[in-house]
Formats: structure tokens, sequence, C-alpha cells
């Protein structure tokens, strides 16, 4: 636990996750000293928290890939599917 | 008997029609045959029907042809279906090369052909499946081969069409299954003529998006098969096979296969099947953070009990530990408590007494055995000393007479010799030089000793003189001999 932790606003929602996954193992393994069980856990729920507000609020990330007129490719934000479940034939 | 002009007895007179003009039936069937074995060799498009195989027993093929409003009999023999690239099967659209022939036992027609191949979809079907078993063999399709895509790609591009209904599919489908998934929409034609060209340009284009994205899906909506054809280009399953990032084809509709899904490292029958299979859904997602929540309160529970299990533990051993000592402790002291130095004092001085007594007792004993020895020893010397003098008296007697004789001898035996002496000494010292001397006479040394002769000197030589009393010294100043003096 030696390295500086990021914050955890700035992880993706798949490193949240993964370094969550990291701190369970470690605390299940039962090998964490008492007080790094605890910087462990309060890491842990801070996570948790973080990736649930994200699953509750996460909204669709869509662009499309448009070659420039000198040919480069550039992401272009394009917009989410539509909100209607209705199925347009 | 007859009805209407039928014989129906079927015991027919000879034939009285000949002179009509009509043929019997072996030369009607005869002359048709002619008609056509004089076709010649041609090749018929049809599809297969009613096709079981080889006969069991003569290995030849009877089936039929049709088309929309016609059917015939087909025969292939059994040498001819040997040479066969593929197994005919109902519904196959094939060209058959052949000829007619008339079976004149029941003047049935066939077709029969001796060679035949696929056409149309089936041909292109069948080159489908030989590119397949072409790249197969290079090993395009290999397990091995295929690259895991990660279970939550969160980062995807899809290679499609923009215009149809399959990207809002795509869309819509991560949607509502998973948000967090960022699309990246890279558009192609997928079908019709450079489709192939365009969507290799497309996985290029996807592949080198920064950063890249964990997955690309390659998908189309559903088609006739030759609109599907685009994805059985083999240059473009060997983009896919080659794409630096993993692909998941989503191409038509089960059962639609088609050479890209072959070679991707993920088949999904559609690009809905596709989208969902790239990342888990949202609830999924909540069932695991979920279970981890759980696991992480558990995890910590089990810390703080295992911490407080073995507190306890360490308490009971130094409990016990202390109480193992404490009481190796009290029996070491009692058993020091208990030393008869310690509760009896005294005890060693008794002892010492005791022991010094016996010390005395042991001395005074050996004391007094000396003694007696000592006594004994002296006794038998004595008595032995005395024996040993016994014989000293005699002895002693004849010592003094021997003494008193040789006093006697002694002086008899001097007296004469002093006499005697008395007399040499007077002659002597009336012979004496000294007594010369003493008369005046005195006596010459040179050089060489006494000189009896002046010559002996000559002047400067040293001189001395004995005289009756002394010596004198000189030196030779003249030389005077007798002769010179007579002479002169």
């Amino acid at each position: 636990m030696a390295e500086e932790k990021k914050k955890v606003e700035e992880l993706s929602y798949k490193e949240a996750s993964i370094e969550l996954e990291g701190i369970i193992r470690s605390l299940e393994s039962g090998e964490l000293e008492l007080e790094e069980s605890l910087e462990c856990y309060t890491r842990g729920v801070e996570l948790l928290k973080s990736l649930r507000t994200r699953l509750a609020d996460a909204e669709q990330k869509v662009s499309v890939l448009m070659a420039d007129i000198d040919g480069a490719d550039a992401l272009v934000p394009a917009e989410a599917a539509s909100d209607e479940d209705a199925l347009r034939f | 008997m007859r009805v209407n002009g039928w014989n129906l007895t079927g015991t027919a007179s000879a034939p009285s029609n000949a002179d009509r003009g009509a043929l019997s039936v072996s030369q009607a069937v005869d002359m048709a045959a002619g008609a056509l074995d004089a076709i010649p060799q041609i090749t018929v498009l049809g599809e297969v029907t009613g096709f079981r195989g080889p006969n069991a027993r003569s290995g030849h093929c009877y089936f039929q042809i049709k088309d929309d409003s016609c059917a015939m009999d087909c025969i292939i023999w059994k040498g001819s279906y040997a040479k066969r690239t593929f197994d005919l099967r109902d519904g196959m659209q094939v060209h058959l090369t052949g000829q007619f022939n008339l079976y004149k036992a029941v003047g049935k027609m066939s077709f029969v052909a001796r060679s035949f191949a696929l056409a149309g979809e089936g041909l292109l079907r069948q080159q489908v499946a030989e590119l397949a078993a072409k790249l197969q063999r290079e090993g395009l399709m290999d397990d091995a081969r295929k690259r895991r895509i990660p279970a939550f790609c969160s980062r995807v591009a899809v290679v499609t069409s923009l215009s149809g209904a399959v990207i809002d599919d795509v869309k819509r489908t991560l949607r509502r299954r998973n948000p967090l998934v960022e699309l990246i929409c890279v558009g192609s034609k997928v079908q019709g003529e450079g489709a192939p060209a365009e969507l290799i340009e497309g996985l290029r284009r996807a592949a080198s998006i920064d950063p890249a994205p964990d997955c690309i899906l390659l998908v189309r909506g559903g088609g006739s098969f030759e609109d599907l054809m685009t994805f059985n280009d083999e240059a473009l399953a060997r983009a896919v096979a080659a794409c630096p990032v993993p692909v998941v084809t989503g191409i038509g509709h089960e059962p639609d296969n088609s050479i890209c899904d072959m070679v991707g490292d993920r088949r999904c029958s559609t690009p809905t099947a596709a989208a969902e299979s790239v990342a888990p859904s949202m609830a999924e997602l909540a069932d695991v953070l979920e279970a981890r929540s759980h696991r992480l309160c558990r995890a910590l529970d089990a810390t703080v009990l295992a911490g407080n299990a073995a507190l306890d533990t360490a308490s009971r051993r130094a409990d016990r530990a202390l109480g193992a000592h404490l009481a190796r402790l009290r029996m070491a002291l009692d058993a020091a408590a208990s030393r008869p130095c310690l509760t009896r004092p005294d005890a060693v001085l008794e002892q010492r007494g005791a022991d010094l007594d016996m010390t005395q007792d042991r001395l005074v004993a050996a004391g007094t055995r000396m003694q007696h020895r000592m006594r004994e020893r002296l006794d038998v010397l004595a008595s032995r000393f005395e024996g040993s003098t016994s014989g000293l008296a005699p002895l002693r007697h004849e010592l003094a007479l021997s003494a008193s004789r040789l006093e006697h001898a002694g002086a008899a035996m001097t007296g004469r010799a002093a006499s005697e002496l008395a007399a040499q000494a007077g002659k002597l010292d009336a012979l004496s030089p000294l007594k010369v001397l003493s008369r005046g006479y005195s006596i010459a040394y040179g050089e060489d000793g006494v000189a009896t002769r002046a010559g002996a000197f000559a002047p400067g030589d040293a001189l001395r003189v004995r005289m009756a009393d002394g010596m004198v010294c000189g030196t030779v100043s003249q030389v005077e001999s007798n002769e010179d003096r007579t002479e002169n």
C-alpha cells in the first residue's frame, strides 16, 4: 500500500472496480495489519460509493470517427441512443 | 367382348391395322430414342429434388431436377458420382452436364448427367466453404489464435453502416445494458461493390483510435446470402484475423455464418448479441457491487474477529506460561528451603565436630602405634650396639702401648740425626762465602754473572759488587789488568 493512491473520482469505472476487488481480496486474505485493514476498508467503502453513484448516473457516451479534410481521423461527439424503448420498424 | 371399341378380354386378334400405317410401340420408342440421341451434350440448370443418395445396390443416383414449371428424371451413374466434389442435396441449384436417354422398357426419358456443379448461391456457398477450408488449414480459425475479449469493455468501436438500423440497435442495446460503455462508430458500406475494402479500412481506422478500443464490433443486419457475401471476402477475413484489436462479429441472424465470424475473436449470432457480449449489464454490475459490499464488510469483520481470537489465545498462553514459570520458581524455592543447611544450620557444625573427633582419635591412635614401633626398633638397635662395642677395650690398650713405643722410637731416631745435623751445620757455616765476604772480600758481577777476570769488563760496562751486607752498583771507568801493569 505504499504507492500514492489516485483520487477515486479520477479512476475510470473499471479501474475503480479492479481496485475494489483487489482491496477485498487482500482483506479476505487476512494477511494485512489491522491498521492496513482499516485503511483498505475505508478506501473500499469510498470506491463502492463512487461506483454505485456512477451506476445510477451513467450516461451513454457515443462518438463517431470522422475523417478530416486532410484525411486524419477525429472523434466527433454523437447522440446517445434514444430513451424510448419502442422498436422502430 | 368389345365395349366402345376397346378389347377388354386381352385376347387381341392379330394386328389387323398394320395396313393403316400404325407403328409398333418398339418402333415408336425407337423413333423417340433416336430423336433424343440427336440432341448433343447439354448443360441444364435446375434444383435437385427427390434425392435419396446413391442406390444401395447399384450405387447409381436417381432423382429429379426441376424449375418453376417443369421437372425431369435425372440419373448419375455410380462412376460419375464417384468423381463428385460435393454431395448432392435436395434444394441445390446445380449445373448438370450430360445427355438424354430413353429407357425403352418403360419408355421413360431421363437426363444422364456425366458431371455436375453448383450453380448460383450453391456455387457461392461452395466457394465460401472452400475459402473457409483454406483459411482453416492456415490456422486462422484456431482457437489458440482467438484473443480474450475483456468481460467489461469500456471503450468499444463499432464498424458498420451508420445509416442502417443496426447502429441504432447497438447503441440502444448498450445504452440499456450498460451506458458506461463508450461507443465509437466507424461508418462503412456493408454490402455491394467495394464494401470489403471499406470495411477493411474501417477496421484499420478503428484499431488506430487512441486510446485503442477494448474491442471492435464488426456487425451487420440480416440479409440474403448474397448480401452477406461481403463478409465472406478473403481480404476482409484476413484483415479481421490480423486486426490488432480483438474483433467481435455479429453478422446477419442465426444461423447465418460468415468467414469473418469464423476468423474473428468472438462470434455472436446478431449485432445485438454482439453488443450485449462486450459488457456486463447494469444489473449484473449492481449485483457485483452488492456482493463486494458484503465481502468487504465480512472481510473486515473477519479481520477483527481473527484479531480478537488471536488476542484471546495470546492472553491465555501468556497466563499459562506465566503460571508455569511461577510454579517452577516456587518449586525451586521450596527445594532450596528444604535443604538441611537452612532447616538445621547447626547440623553442619555438628558434622564437622564429629569429623574432627574422628580425625583426632585416628591421630592419637596413629601416634601411639608409631611410638611402639620406634621403641621396638630402638631396643633392637641398642642391643646390637652393645654387642658391637664389647671388643673395643683390648684394642684401646694395645693402642696405648703402641703410642708409647712410637714415642720412644721417634725420640731415639731424631736425637742422633740432630747431633749429626749440628755438626754439619758448623762445617757448612765455616765454608760459607758469606763468611769470606765478612772478612773483606767481595764478588764482582758483570753482564754475564760473576766476573773472575778484569778483562771481562770494558769501560762503560755496568758493574755490581756484592759485599757481605749488600750490593754496590756502578760503571766501569777504567780497566787495568795485572798484565798491563806489569808491562808498563
